[in-house]
């Protein structure tokens, strides 16, 4: 099923004010515990890995024609399967296949952006299968038939009042707005799933190619259940996944948890190289491409595929604290949703979400690897405007416009700053404390949805602040 | 599925035909951080275990293993319990000590849904990062993983010399092995209004014992 055009300004129209609310604690608590983190770490140091991080994964995405088959093999010796998915379609069957064979009824899932992605729980539901997303917050999505808010805390938009309404009626079990009640309500439930499952189906943060062992990290523990106790495990695994060895690994940790939640470390992580003593009779790896390999082809957007989920971007962009996660359509969220989202998706229908920003820049300081998605976001703007080589532009010409003018100014840096400099000056007029109500045409396309944070020259100074 | 993986790799290939293949960085080893002494270490580790909420404690001798024991099975009410079946338990003496204490005993290899009633499980650890407040289990027959993963509560027993300074540390000595497991703190989530709860998959409480050394 073609996805349809997502329309970011329409869509920020229809957004609660609790998640705008929910979004901007969550957020700041995130950030506040990242930069406490990243002190103890040191700047310098910091630093350091930040730059490890990018090197190692920008390297592996370069030798990826040689890691992937490295995977392959490793796995392969130690005695798991390994299929090749070129697209969601693929994914999917092989997926539902595997699970025709060992006749299997119930599904536990560890929460999987790949999976979402090929949209394989309504395929596996139509199959006849039950599918149990187990962790707590994708649960909680998957029984209000929604999509996830935020990309590492998916029912912010909810309250416990909407949770505990939402457990009576599904659940039909007497449940108070208290979040240990719930919490406990769920592990019930979720136990017996984990328990009578007959697959367990995950995604993978890592895959180290030097051993070809999967990395999960959880910080619930349902990464662990998923793995461990159903006889057949399934990961599917995006191919940019790939990292070349442990050394490696221990950079991406130290980075990720940090970066997203400002935890030192995830509570879980599972190191699963198939083959042990332990663990489920049958493991199969799943190495989706689905439009990667193609990304890997522009030079200057390839950079998107070294993200690894931390949110922080989201976590730290102006418009996201704006707008929440529904905006973005689809599964992909924030600054990193509005360059991964166009890449994937096509121009056609994601073309929007590149300008969806404000270029404020405070998305690529923050990122644990340090991918540009400033310059992306430029970058794919062009791509939208001029045509795509995959899906033709669909913009308005008003966006258009603002979209090369932007690029013009910002490559140069004293038009920049002369640009920042009237813009402040022209917002003089419009300024209402912190915000602008409304912009003059053509920016008001925008503060039509929301009130949009006031331009200025020094975001981060103002984001300290705040 | 060959004609899939073909195409893959020839894209690939493609893509990345006119473009220079990025080096891989030259050290990894970034940002060692000064350690202390042992007892420095396991004081670190300890009070890290204690932040993520686990509960801690140094065991000075043999004698104070069963009184921490016959604490450990009033407080949190154990009547069934499970463990790891290694050399190192089995010098303790833990098996022994939970039956005198009435704990009636699960085999590790017992079913799933068995291991899910247990109220404890003991194992040891691999090893530990005092920076994190991190253990290291591997999985193995004599070390199952369910046992640090169903019951309600998770002891883990441990020697000082388990401490590591560094991650690269710890995974230099489990890279050759198969399923391994880092775990920092009890099970947690903030997904309901961000409100820290603790125990929503894995086990409830997490307790760390240090043995001191010499354990006489
Ligand atoms: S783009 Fe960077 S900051 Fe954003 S989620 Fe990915 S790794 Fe994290």
């Amino acid at each position: 099923m073609p996805i349809p055009h997502i329309d970011f300004r329409a869509n920020t129209q229809r957004v609660s004010p609790h998640l705008i609310a929910a979004t901007q604690k969550s957020t700041r608590t995130a950030l506040a515990k990242r930069a406490q983190a990243i002190e103890i770490v040191g700047e310098d140091q910091w630093q350091a890995l930040r730059q490890a991080g990018h090197d190692i994964k920008l390297h592996a995405l370069t030798h990826l024609d040689e890691y992937l088959p490295m995977v392959e093999a490793r796995v392969t010796q130690a005695g798991g399967v390994v299929h090749w998915a070129r697209d969601d379609v693929e994914a999917r069957r092989i997926v539902l296949e595997i699970a025709a064979q060992h006749r299997v009824k119930r599904i536990v899932k560890s929460k999987s952006m790949a999976t979402e992605e090929i949209e394989l729980n309504r395929a596996l539901q139509d199959a006849g299968i039950a599918v149990f997303e187990t962790d707590l917050g994708e649960y909680i999505v998957q029984l209000a038939g929604q999509r996830p808010s935020h990309p590492t805390a998916p029912a912010l938009h909810l309250t416990k009042e909407d949770i505990a309404a939402l457990f009576r009626a599904k659940l039909g079990v007497d449940a108070p707005p208290d979040p240990q009640t719930l919490c406990e309500i769920a592990r019930g439930k979720l136990r017996e799933e984990f328990l009578s499952a007959d697959m367990g189906i995950s995604g993978g943060n890592f895959l180290i190619a030097e051993t070809g062992t999967l990395v999960i990290v959880t910080n619930e523990g349902n990464g662990r259940m998923c793995t461990a106790l159903p006889p057949v495990h399934v990961a599917i695994v995006g191919i940019e996944k790939v990292i070349p060895d442990w050394e490696g690994l221990a950079v991406m940790l130290k980075l990720l948890a940090r970066s997203g939640t400002g935890q030192k470390i995830t509570a879980y992580t599972n190191l699963i190289t198939p083959g042990g003593e332990e663990g489920p009779r049958e493991f199969h790896l799943v190495l989706l491409d689905n439009g990667r390999s193609r990304m890997l082809q522009d030079e200057i957007a390839r950079e998107t595929l070294a993200c690894i989920r931390c949110g922080a971007c989201a976590n730290i962009c102006p418009v996201y604290n704006h707008v929440g996660g529904f905006a973005y359509g689809a599964i992909f969220l924030g600054p990193i949703g509005a360059i991964v989202a166009p890449q994937l998706l096509g121009v056609k229908v994601a073309g929007d979400l590149p300008f969806a920003s404000s270029l404020c820049g405070a998305c690529g300081d923050v990122c644990p690897v340090k991918i540009p998605i400033p310059n992306i976001l430029l970058h794919l703007r062009h791509r939208v405007v001029e045509g795509d080589q995959f899906a033709s532009a669909t913009v308005s010409p008003i966006l258009g416009v603002g979209a090369r003018v932007g690029t013009t100014a910002l490559g140069t840096p004293w038009l920049y700053r002369l640009g920042a400099r009237m813009m402040r000056l022209f917002q003089a007029s419009f300024r209402r404390g912190d915000w602008l109500p409304t912009l003059p045409p053509p920016l008001d396309r925008w503060t039509m949805a929301r009130p949009f944070p006031a331009f200025r020259s020094d975001f981060r100074a103002w984001w300290r602040r705040r | 599925m060959n004609q899939a993986r073909a195409e893959i790799l020839s894209g690939i290939r493609a893509a990345l035909q006119s473009t220079p293949r990025l080096p891989l960085p030259a050290t990894t080893r970034i940002a060692p951080r000064a350690t202390g002494d042992a007892d420095a270490e396991i004081s670190r580790l300890l009070s890290e275990i204690e932040k993520l909420g686990g509960v801690t404690r140094r065991i000075a001798n043999r004698d104070e293993l069963p009184i921490a024991l016959e604490e450990l099975v009033a407080k949190e009410s154990i009547q069934k319990a499970t463990w790891w079946d290694t050399p190192e338990l089995r010098a303790l003496g833990v098996a022994e000590m939970l039956t005198a204490l009435g704990v009636t005993s699960v085999p590790p290899d017992a079913s799933p849904r068995t291991l899910a009633e247990c109220d404890l499980g003991v194992t040891g650890a691999d090893a530990a990062l005092p920076e994190t407040g991190t253990l290291v289990l591997r999985s193995s027959r004599e070390q199952p993983q369910l046992v640090s993963l169903l019951p309600r509560v998770h002891l883990a027993i441990l020697r000082p010399d388990a401490r590591r300074a560094d991650l690269q540390d710890v995974f230099a000595e489990i890279k050759s092995g198969k399923r391994a497991v880092l775990i920092t703190g009890p099970s947690r989530t903030t997904d309901i209004e961000k409100v820290l709860t603790i125990g929503v998959h894995g086990p409830k409480a997490l307790y760390v014992w240090c043995l001191e050394t010499p354990f006489a």
